[in-house]
């Protein structure tokens, strides 16, 4: 009993921590219309897993590798090319998505779509704890530059600020979303990022309370999600998930712009 | 290059995507010149200002005085209306402490605006909502924030009723005497030119002109670069 206490507690401590990153990248990835984008890019971690499951490595290792990967695709999809990118971002979509099915074992297919109850090595729970603070840190310092790219990408680059900025927004984004995947899982975990950001959007009344807002929303939502999982004994990934489209629907009955 | 020359160029050409928008072009602009570029549409003006911000690939030599500050209003600026970017923030995005600005730089801002003609409750408002004429006087605040020695302006017109057109040249033109800035704009408004600017360059992809108005302005000139029966044809039959 004691030691499911201990994990319970460090599951919710994985919550707050990466539900934080996850609504503070949020902001940006809605603000820049990647929604769908980092919707496909989190499925991406599913041939990362089958991967890492046939070498018989950590899955969190395959899952940050085909991420990081996938982020530079699409953003060189976006900068590079005139290609249509939610086009291209559907095929990756639905290929990984197909690819992840026909290769992950059985036994390992749902946790792997919708999340579970991680047991983490000590070493393994530090390092996503501090992760995931350093990462929600690194978007608080270069908001600045974020949101003068998604102002005017023009008035940015005269004034020095470069493109590659937008490649470590899609970095931090592929981070984030491996810290979460074992919690939320590669379905749901793109609606993680999404959700807290446009509550957020509902109430806030400036860029920084935005930021703020959705922060704070996507930790509370985590954890709350995590709680109310753990008494009915549901997974964590659709009950967090559910629970943060309740809150955005609450938003939109109560908050009148 | 000269202690009175802000900025030189010298054979400047732009290809973009293979095409030739700008080709050959020399031109000097010395401090507190008044510099207006004008040519058809398509004839590479906004290239030829996103050259010398270094903004697309160029061939030549765009040269500024040394530790030149610059400051930009682009022609075409809309924002996304699901950004709640205030205007307080927008102009923040300057500001090195972009989360928690000291009082100082608040005071600056206020002055600024002061300057343009807007009061200081716009700060909190969402940018996306100012008007058209607000919008325009707060991108000139914007440029100017940081006391730039040269300020390029495109079309700063464009969008603003004619009341309002008159009085951001006027402001334009004060900025300039008061601060002793150099201002480089592209502008279709020929009285404009006659009034505010004291350099006219010509530009229709080749350079057609470069001179005071008063010389370069004249009707053969202009059907030259805009073709014939443009500007000036009064001669009726």
């Amino acid at each position: 009993m004691e030691n499911n206490m201990e994990m319970l507690n460090q599951i919710i401590i994985i919550a707050a921590s990466v539900g934080l990153a996850s609504g503070a990248i949020g902001t940006f990835i809605v603000l820049e219309h990647m929604a769908l984008a980092g919707d496909a890019l989190a499925h991406v971690a599913l041939p990362g897993i089958a991967l890492a499951l046939a070498y018989n490595t950590d899955p969190f290792l395959g899952v940050l590798a085909s991420l990081l990967i996938a982020a530079y695709l699409v953003w060189f999809v976006r900068i590079r090319t005139k290609l249509p990118s939610e086009a291209l971002i559907g095929v990756l979509f639905t290929a990984s998505l197909a690819v992840g099915i026909l290769t992950i074992p059985d036994t390992e297919i749902v946790e792997s779509l919708f999340g579970e109850f991680p047991a983490l090595p000590s070493w393994k729970f530090v390092f996503i704890i501090t992760s995931a603070l350093a990462l929600t840190a690194i978007l608080f310092f270069k908001t600045k530059q974020f949101v003068f790219l998604n102002t005017s990408r023009e008035l940015a680059k005269a004034y020095g600020i470069r493109e590659r900025t937008e490649l470590l927004l899609l970095v931090i984004f592929a981070v984030i979303v491996s810290l979460g995947i074992k919690l939320v899982g590669t379905l749901l975990m793109g609606a993680l990022t999404i959700i807290p950001a446009l509550i957020a959007r509902n109430i806030a009344r400036s860029i920084k309370s935005y930021l703020l807002f959705s922060a704070f929303l996507g930790s509370a939502i985590s954890v709350a999600g995590v709680l109310l999982a753990n008494q009915y004994n549901f997974l964590p990934g659709p009950t967090i998930v559910l629970l943060g489209v309740f809150c955005f629907l609450l938003s939109l009955v109560f908050i009148r712009k | 290059m000269d202690a009175n020359t802000i900025l030189k160029v010298e054979n400047l050409s732009v290809a973009l995507e293979g095409e030739t928008i700008i080709n050959n072009i020399s031109f000097d602009v010395k401090k507190n010149d008044a510099l207006a570029i004008i040519g058809p549409n398509g004839a590479g003006k906004t290239v030829l200002f996103r050259a010398l911000l270094g903004l697309v690939p160029y061939k030549g030599i765009i040269e500024w005085m040394p530790n030149i500050r610059i400051g930009y209003v682009p022609q075409k600026f809309s924002f996304h209306r699901e950004s709640p970017l205030t205007t307080k923030e927008f102009f923040l995005l300057q500001n090195k402490n972009f989360w928690l600005p000291v009082n100082q730089d608040i005071e600056h801002l206020n002055h600024e605006l002061e300057l343009v003609g807007l009061s200081s409750d716009i700060l909190a408002r969402p940018i996306a909502e100012l008007s058209g004429g607000q919008l325009q006087r707060a991108l000139i605040a914007w440029a100017m924030l940081n006391h730039p020695d040269a300020l390029l302006f495109d079309e700063p017109t464009a969008g603003i009723d004619v009341g309002g057109e008159e009085t951001i040249y006027n402001l334009i033109h004060k900025l300039q005497n008061e601060r002793n800035i150099t201002v480089l704009l592209i502008s279709h408004d020929l009285n404009i030119i006659y009034k505010y600017a004291n350099q006219v360059l010509c530009i229709n992809k080749d350079m057609k002109c470069n001179g005071a108005p008063i010389d370069v302005l004249k009707p053969e000139e202009l059907s030259k670069l805009y073709g014939e029966g443009a500007f000036y044809h009064h001669h009726g039959k």
